[in-house]
């Protein structure tokens, strides 16, 4: 599990005076200009020196209810390195249609620099210099340059965005890549509705106050209070990513909210959106893009019946349904965990997304007797699932739960070379929720006994002329063997694999080859290589060295930081095995045989061990390296860095054979 | 309602008949086309006809059968268009390996989105696409569609063979014009003659075709497909270009009918402005150093974002719109630096060229049309010329890199265009210099220090962590040196921007157990400071001539202090080869308690026959082997 602290902010309304307030547009100080470097974050480029955003639920003139949203930014830039990424603004823009939309108005930017003469100049952002690009047909994009930026300038720009969508209330992102000195967020929402509202990331709020506005917001002879919430940082740090992360989207500070509950302002009728699970269960049971695809049996029993036909058992009745899904919907490459073109627009197109294909899946398997649920997660990249309340917006994706005997399989048809049972990188994210029409939802964890697993067996003669002949045979198991798979299709025939392989590893040559079970998903990828070792030593006085380490040395540590600030992300348990074997001839000893090496980690999290055995003739060198856990605390993550070391270590080290 | 759904069905058949004649029954491919290819192009035909000048139209017809998901890219079709280009239909049917029609498609199924990317500001071009999805390989596709571009400038050149991984069993291009439509062509690597013909409505035609291609592989070392792939390449000689008229049959004429029409009345700048260039260079003789110093002017006011807009994206934002907003692109930065340098009295030319990192795309010097992919600055100063890349903040002047160096660009003047060729970085100026000194405890811990200097197009080596905070510096800067456990202790970068540009880095470092000590033997690598971790692949039955870009030199010299009272283990190293692509030499001396090591490897330029290729490979793992050299030391 990610170390996170994701909490609610539990509000006090107290009835006192408003507390945040904008900062006044058009105005710069000599502090801002004359500042050379920021004091908390001496290497920044450029830091932000106020920012601040607010949100308000009213109306629009012909009383539709509408979100207006302002942002209010001030950066001071010491150089001109970050230009590229903080000097041009981008807003995307949703529109469900012509009356349904999203807009930007009231962009306005002004940078300020000082000239030779010490005098303030400014220059402001010409209108006709604001680009709108309408991207697709429910996005636009607007950008905009700030003008006329130089080392040392400060800007300042704001804009307003109005928004028709109340489900999309829009949170507030308190950390980026570049150190703020504030950053504030200001909502203000009646009290016909109620949103949840949750802070991501470990930083916490500076300051925190909610006051009650009264009357804000009339509607005929009603009115409702609202609450007037602010939520601030001070000294916010530039988020730096670390390697070996998920997504950082769940480690940065932001603020996120969801919408609870409408009060209707004619009837005053109460409309609860998500509050308990058993609310959101009887939504997706009943939602066209789920619950009703789910209950399309009957659209899959006619197809499924030349799948099925003379099968029993149900274990070969899923994975025919399995095979059947992978092979006649084809994935698109987008995530979704709903249909919302149907499964039947899936089958008969031969293409959706990942909720159109493993809704299809969980239907069928259903129609063909096997019980099978719905297991709603969101991807690596997509972040941690909110724990707090129930939040559909936190998934993206679906997979299918098969339930046979006292077996449950995960099941993914996107990918159409993972075998049964097995899931895409992807999935593997914290909890899913699992659902179906007739039971309650609950949590599982999205871990599924898939490893890693490479295992290498090389067995080698030493010649007369110091080079070794001999076979190399290389396993992929587990998730390796889908990712071999993968990467032998790339190529157009076996033939071709083989002669991009046959110069991967210096200093072996490879000569026939042979490999077996590419299209047998439950087998191992077993590759055999008839190979010629070149010794990169000489012979010299009759001595030969040779490293053991013949293939994949690790030549540097993948953990370089001394200090981790955030968990290392594994993503799912690895081995590596190794073996190999040299004949000598009779004319040959060994000068040093090699001490066993063995460094565990902490919590059994994993190992490298070395062994060797010989018996004069015959030695075999083996290794292996398990690092057992997907994810590695902060705690933990010298321990995994020492254990890097130690292969390495052992790497240098060679085999010096005499001869007598 | 039935009749209207009768006739709808009638319609499709109809549709469907036009296309299924020709039968793509995957088994009908020729078996040698199958060989490295994912796609096959069945058949190709495309029409481009010349009605007027300010109207072409393009017909493409073409059937690829898809052997395996790699060839799924190529069926995805994509069709651009912007204000110019109207795209009139699209159809198309999907066929299964027997060549059955298991689907339509049409115009309704593509997806029309911006073609920006996100690093554009804008960008008027848009693109339809689609995919058909079909999930049993092969499958074949055949579509069909019409586009009418309103310019005559830049015609459709023919690629039949676009890339690797993708064969052909026959292609045709035809070019349809009046009579007195004056086309100029160049051809490459065509195995049959073009044919000229007249249709019965008195238009001239131009066939080229080729068929039975072979699928080709990625190449290391191949740059630029001209060299062995079959293309035609086109330029009108009187055309319309977004509502101007022109003419040209040379390089001449096209650059001054570039100056004349895109750039002549852009240059304009506000009085302050050229009132300030002329105060700023005003007590200065030379030319150079003037230009230096408006260089430098506008690189601390601009930066570079990319927008394409307007005159299909040739023509530059006023200079004074620049002078206001402090930002464009590559056509506006250039112009904007040539109206300051107008104003402090420096004459420059604006030239238009291939920017590419990878191979030294160079204008042709005996065909003339519109084609390139980015404007630079020259300064033709007597016997001086100097060239000015506009659109870095950071670059020195007069510095280009390896982006635009060593090809043919074309000057846009006043007097016409001139072809002019940029100079070239030489493998003795492209160097790596490195000196280490280090010193190695008993236990194999090391500590020392790495002073480096990068010049020529290697100047820019260092480019991204310079740019950098330091604090990212000191994440980034691990990755470029396989010193296990390193510890950087200082790290300082220092550029010298004068007109021999230098990258100084200077490291201080430790590294815990660098060295492995077992049973009283220490091992340690001996290249801790330029180790190179691949060469190249041996491939058979090679193509392409073998092309090294650029040349280089790097020289290592590597001082351990050694703990007192060890000795050599292992035999002392001592490699030298020479060959004509490039020369290598490491040798390791043994000297009280000091151990040294040099290293030189230098590769030179130049375009090779293909049969050396063997040859590198074999020189890389020699090196490579060498680099890999572990010393061992034993207690004396």
């Amino acid at each position: 599990m990610r170390i996170l602290s994701l909490f609610i902010i539990v509000l006090a309304l107290a009835f006192t005076k408003a507390s945040a307030q904008d900062f006044p547009y058009g105005q710069v100080d000599n502090d801002a200009l004359n500042m050379t470097k920021y004091a908390k974050d001496t290497s920044a480029h450029a830091v932000m020196i106020n920012e601040y955003g607010t949100s308000r639920i009213g109306f629009d003139n012909d009383y539709n209810i509408l979100i207006t949203y302002v942002r209010h930014v001030k950066i001071k830039f010491f150089d001109n390195r970050d230009f590229e990424t903080e000097g041009t603004i981008v807003e995307g823009l949703y529109n469900s249609n012509e009356t349904r939309y999203e807009d930007i108005t009231d962009i306005k930017a002004i940078t300020y620099y000082k000239d030779e003469n010490g005098n303030i100049q400014h220059v402001e952002l010409d209108k006709s210099k604001i680009f709108r690009t309408r991207e697709n047909k429910h996005i636009s994009t607007v950008k905009f340059a700030l003008p006329a930026l130089r080392s040392g300038c400060v800007v300042e720009f704001t804009y307003k965005i109005t928004s028709p969508y109340l489900f999309e209330f829009k949170g507030w992102d308190f950390q980026s890549s570049i150190p703020k000195i504030k950053s504030v967020y200001e909502v203000h929402i009646p009290g016909y509705w109620e949103y949840n509202a949750s802070l991501a990331g470990p930083l916490k709020l500076s300051f925190n106050t909610a006051v009650v506005e009264r009357s804000c917001l009339s509607y005929g002879s009603a009115s409702a209070d609202c609450s007037d919430i602010v939520y601030g940082m001070n000294d916010v740090p530039a988020f730096v990513e670390e390697d070996y992360m998920t997504s950082a989207k769940n480690f940065k500070s932001a603020i996120i909210y969801q919408l609870v509950q409408e009060t209707n302002l004619q009837s005053g009728v109460k409309t609860k959106y998500t509050k308990d699970w058993k609310d959101i269960d009887y939504l997706l049971k009943t939602e066209s893009f789920f619950g009703t695809q789910l209950k399309r049996t009957s659209l899959l029993k006619d197809r499924l019946a030349p799948v099925l036909s003379g099968k029993t058992d149900q274990l070969e009745k899923a994975k025919a349904v399995y095979n059947f899904i992978k092979g006649t919907i084809k994935w698109d490459g987008h995530h979704d965990y709903a249909s919302v073109d149907g499964i039947k627009q899936a089958l008969d197109s031969h293409t959706g997304n990942s909720g159109d294909i493993n809704l299809a899946l969980v239907t069928a398997l259903n129609a063909a007797g096997v019980p099978t649920e719905a297991v709603v997660l969101s991807t690596r990249a997509n972040g941690v699932v909110n724990k707090l309340y129930p939040d559909l917006n936190s998934f993206n994706y679906v997979i299918a739960k098969a339930n046979i005997g006292d077996h449950t399989y995960l099941l993914d048809a996107t990918e159409p070379l993972l075998p049964f049972g097995m899931l895409p990188l992807r999935c593997l994210n914290d909890q899913g929720r699992v659902f179906s029409l007739d039971k309650p939802s609950y949590w599982i964890d999205m871990t599924t006994p898939q490893r890693e697993k490479t295992t290498y067996a090389i067995d080698l003669t030493l010649q007369d002329d110091g080079k070794l002949k001999g076979t190399l045979t290389r396993f992929s198991t587990g998730y390796t063997a889908f990712l071999k798979r993968e990467e032998i299709k790339k190529f157009n025939s076996i033939d071709e694999y083989f002669e991009h392989v046959s110069g991967d590893i210096h200093g072996i040559k490879f000569t026939k080859s042979a490999v077996s079970n590419i299209d047998s998903l439950d087998n191992p990828v077993a590759e055999t290589y008839e190979v010629e070792v070149n010794p990169s030593d000489k012979m010299v006085n009759n001595r030969i060295g040779l490293s053991p380490f013949l293939i994949e040395q690790i030549k540097t540590n993948p953990f370089k930081l001394a200090r981790r600030d955030y968990p290392v992300d594994w993503g799912m348990p690895s081995e590596d095995r190794y073996i190999v074997t040299v004949h000598l001839p009779s004319q040959y000893t060994l000068e040093n045989p090699p001490q066993p090496i063995s460094y565990g980690l902490p919590n059994q999290g994993g190992n490298f061990m070395t062994d060797f055995t010989t018996d004069g003739s015959t030695l075999t060198f083996s290794y292996i390296t398990r690092i057992n856990h997907s994810v590695y605390s902060t705690q933990e993550y010298p321990y995994l860095k020492e254990l890097f070391n130690k292969i390495i270590l052992a790497e240098k080290n060679e085999l010096v054979f005499k001869k007598k | 309602m039935i009749r209207a759904k009768l006739l709808s069905a009638l319609l499709l058949l109809i549709s469907i008949a036009a296309f299924a004649q020709t039968n793509y029954d995957a088994s009908l491919i020729p078996k040698d086309l199958l060989r490295y290819a994912s796609v096959v192009v069945r058949n190709e035909e495309i029409t481009t006809e010349v009605k007027d000048l300010d109207n072409v139209s393009y017909h493409v017809k073409r059937a690829i059968t898809v052997l395996n998901p790699n060839g799924d890219n190529i069926a995805h079709m994509a069709i651009y268009y912007n204000k110019s280009i109207a795209i009139k239909y699209i159809k198309g049917i999907a066929i299964n390996e027997f060549g059955k029609v298991i689907a339509k498609f049409s115009e309704h199924d593509f997806k029309d989105v911006s073609a920006a990317g996100n690093s554009d500001l804008f960008e008027d071009f848009r693109v339809k696409h689609y995919i058909p999805s079909i999930t049993q390989y092969p499958y074949t596709i055949e579509y069909e569609y019409e586009t009418r571009d309103k310019q005559s400038l830049s015609l459709e050149n023919w690629h039949p063979v676009p890339g690797n991984g993708l064969a052909v069993e026959k292609s045709t291009y035809q070019m349809v014009c009046k009579p007195d439509f004056v086309i100029r062509y160049k051809q490459f690597n065509l195995p049959s003659a073009v044919i000229i013909g007249t249709t019965k409505e008195g238009m001239k035609t131009y066939t080229w075709q080729i068929s039975h291609v072979l699928a080709r592989k990625d190449e290391s070392l191949s740059v630029d497909g001209r060299h062995t792939l079959t293309s035609v390449i086109f330029a009108p000689e009187k055309f319309n270009f977004y509502g101007y008229n022109g003419a040209f049959q040379n390089w001449s004429d096209l650059g001054k009918w570039m100056y004349d029409n895109l750039l002549k009345n852009r240059a304009t700048l506000p009085e302050e402005t050229i009132q300030y260039i002329k105060n700023l260079t005003a007590d200065m003789q030379d030319p150079k150093l003037k230009a230096k110093k408006v260089y430098e002017y506008m690189q601390q006011k601009t930066h570079y974002i990319s927008i394409q807009i307007g005159i299909g994206g040739w023509q530059p934002f006023l200079a004074s719109d620049v002078d206001k907003v402090g930002y464009g692109d590559c056509k506006a930065l250039v112009n904007y630096t040539q109206a300051l340098l107008k104003a402090a009295g420096v004459d420059s030319w604006y030239c238009v060229v291939y920017g590419d990192h990878q191979q030294k795309r160079s204008l042709l010097s005996d065909f003339a049309n519109l084609e390139g992919n980015h404007v630079i600055l020259c300064l033709p100063l007597k016997n001086d010329t100097t060239w000015l890349e506009c659109t870095s903040q950071n670059i020195p002047f007069g510095y280009l890199g390896d982006f635009t160096d060593d090809r043919n660009v074309l000057a846009c003047t006043p007097d016409g265009g001139k072809l002019l060729h940029t100079p070239k970085y030489t493998t003795e100026q492209n160097r790596i210099t490195r000196n280490a000194e280090f010193t190695l405890s008993e236990t194999g811990d090391l500590a020392g220090q790495i002073s480096t200097t990068f010049k020529g197009v290697d100047y820019e080596d260092r480019y991204e962590i310079v740019e950098k905070a330091q604090t990212e510096r000191l994440k980034d800067f691990k990755w470029y040196y396989p010193i296990n456990n390193i510890d950087i202790k200082t790290l300082e970068y220092k550029q010298d921007k004068s007109l021999d540009p230098t990258t100084f880095e200077n490291v201080k470092l430790s590294a815990r157990e660098y060295g492995a000590l077992t049973d009283g033997k220490l091992y340690f690598s001996l290249n801790a400071v330029d180790h190179l971790s691949s060469g190249y692949k041996p491939v058979s039955n090679r193509i392409n001539p073998v092309t090294i870009n650029h040349g280089h030199t790097y020289e290592d010299k590597v001082t351990y202090t050694l703990p007192v009272g060890w000795k050599l283990d292992s035999e002392p190293l001592n490699v030298e080869i020479n060959k004509p692509f490039g020369s290598f030499s490491a040798s390791l001396t043994f000297k009280d308690n000091q151990l040294i090591y040099l290293r030189k490897l230098q590769v030179k330029d130049g375009t090779y026959d293909k049969e050396v290729y063997g040859d590198i490979v074999d020189f890389y793992n020699t090196v490579i082997d060498a680099d890999n050299y572990n010393v061992i030391l034993v207690k004396k």
